[in-house]
């Protein structure tokens, strides 16, 4: 260490009040006469000054983000998995309902964050239930949208604008990259998945008479409906599955 | 993973405001500092069970700096590197070094300058200088927790805040009197 490292150590040890009495002393009298390291303080000041002048507070939503994004987690690696709805304390179910309203909206961003990781984990292909991994990812991540208050998914009588709830986000997938949009009508959210390539068809699908290259199939309480044009378009959603194309035809065209 | 996530958000939520400032100057171009701050907590949870306490705050800002950089390798870009020359290197060295007739630096008006200009200024400073202003002056740490976040002496960090505000300064100051010529 030279000496110009040193005299800038101890002036940055000085302006940090770290010096003691005396030595202190000694710069304080030193600075009245060094123009050179008196004009170092008041940059210094200068610099400290404007960089305050980046400080910005957080996002309001984002404290919400990260602890949807932490619960997920936790919901993921827990074990055993439990909690069924009926021996759920009370507090537990107030807790729960709260906050899913709370993070309905940023939800759906950090979640698709999340299945991201999971999906970007995940080989390509079949996954092992038979489900292709592009349809498998969808599903998970429409499953992983924390559900209106009061858990009604009926489709009836939803003839509401549709929502769109967070920002649309991009997985890859069994080699797919898929866009996906959550839109809200009514009481039901929905996720539009749309791709380039064709989304696979599952093993236990059904082809859909008179729509071409469409296809249904239940994922869980989910149904899903596929149909395939210049893009690939898959919606999911917790309705039943006479109810999906009539749904699936109130949203926006991707 | 499988700590307790309510402790867990307990311990590590009230200290959001720092990370996100941490976040914003960390992140690579293209990151999105959300996106990042919600890696830095995802990575903190995985480690939270064998976290032995200490400085909560260091601690998660170390998390964003290695999340930052580990994310900055995937794109091929490094979030702490001076990009190009820097301005000061370009600079008559009359100026940069404070010679005879020119203007106090500090004298300049730094709070006419906004916001845009000293985030590009302070991203001409070197790695480790721009580390520990934004972990100091613009997240509020302590010098002895951004020398925890950092892992390097007190000393050390206080030597860089002192250079690089002073850099910042000065490219401040060429900043506002570039601006101001016809």
């Amino acid at each position: 260490m030279d000496s110009h490292d040193r005299d800038h150590r101890l002036l940055a040890a000085f302006l940090a009040g770290d010096l003691d009495p005396a030595t202190a002393r000694r710069w304080d009298e030193h600075l009245l006469e060094c123009e050179a390291c008196w004009r170092a303080v008041r940059e210094d000041r200068a610099g400290h000054q404007a960089a305050q002048v980046l400080r910005q507070p957080a996002p309001p939503g984002l404290a919400d983000r990260v602890g949807f994004a932490v619960e997920m987690a936790a919901a993921r690696t827990a074990a055993p998995r439990q909690a069924r709805p009926g021996i759920r304390t009370r507090r537990r179910a107030r807790h729960d309902r709260r906050l899913r309203w709370r993070l309905a909206g940023a939800g759906a961003v950090a979640a698709g964050l999340v299945i991201t990781l999971m999906v970007l984990l995940l080989p390509g292909g079949r996954q092992a239930s038979g489900v292709p991994a592009a349809v498998a990812a969808v599903a998970r991540y429409a499953q992983a949208i924390p559900p209106p208050a009061g858990d009604q998914h009926s489709y009836s009588g939803g003839w509401a604008t549709p929502v769109e709830v967070g920002r649309p986000v991009t997985v890859t997938a069994g080699g797919q990259r898929i866009v996906l949009r959550t839109w809200r009508l009514g009481g039901t959210e929905a996720v539009v998945a749309v791709s380039a390539h064709p989304f696979p068809m599952p093993a236990r699908a059904r082809g859909v008479s008179g729509r071409g290259m469409a296809w249904s199939a239940r994922w869980g309480r989910l149904g899903l409906y596929c149909l395939n044009g210049p893009t690939s378009e898959l919606v999911a959603a917790p309705v039943p599955a006479a109810e999906l194309a009539a749904l699936a035809a109130r949203l926006p065209p991707a | 993973m499988g700590a307790d996530h309510r402790a867990f958000l307990e311990a590590v939520l009230p200290h959001l405001d720092a990370v996100w400032q941490v976040a914003r100057h960390a992140a690579a171009d293209g990151q999105d500092p959300e996106d990042l701050v919600q890696e830095t907590y995802l990575r903190a949870y995985a480690a939270f069970g064998s976290y032995r306490g200490g400085n909560t705050r260091a601690w998660l800002a170390a998390i964003c700096l290695n999340a930052a950089r580990s994310q900055a390798r995937r794109r091929r870009r490094r979030p702490w590197e001076v990009p190009g020359p820097a301005l000061l290197d370009v600079l008559p060295r009359s100026r940069a070094d404070g010679g005879e007739g020119v203007a106090d630096v500090a004298d300049v008006v730094i709070a006419g300058l906004d916001a845009e200009t000293v985030s590009r200024c302070l991203g001409l400073l070197p790695e480790p200088q721009r580390a520990c202003i934004v972990l100091v002056d613009v997240a509020g740490y302590t010098a002895k927790e951004a020398a925890e976040a950092l892992g390097c002496p007190r000393g050390t960090v206080l030597a860089r805040v002192h250079r690089g505000r002073r850099k910042l300064a000065r490219l401040l100051a060429e900043a506002g009197v570039a601006h101001g010529q016809p």
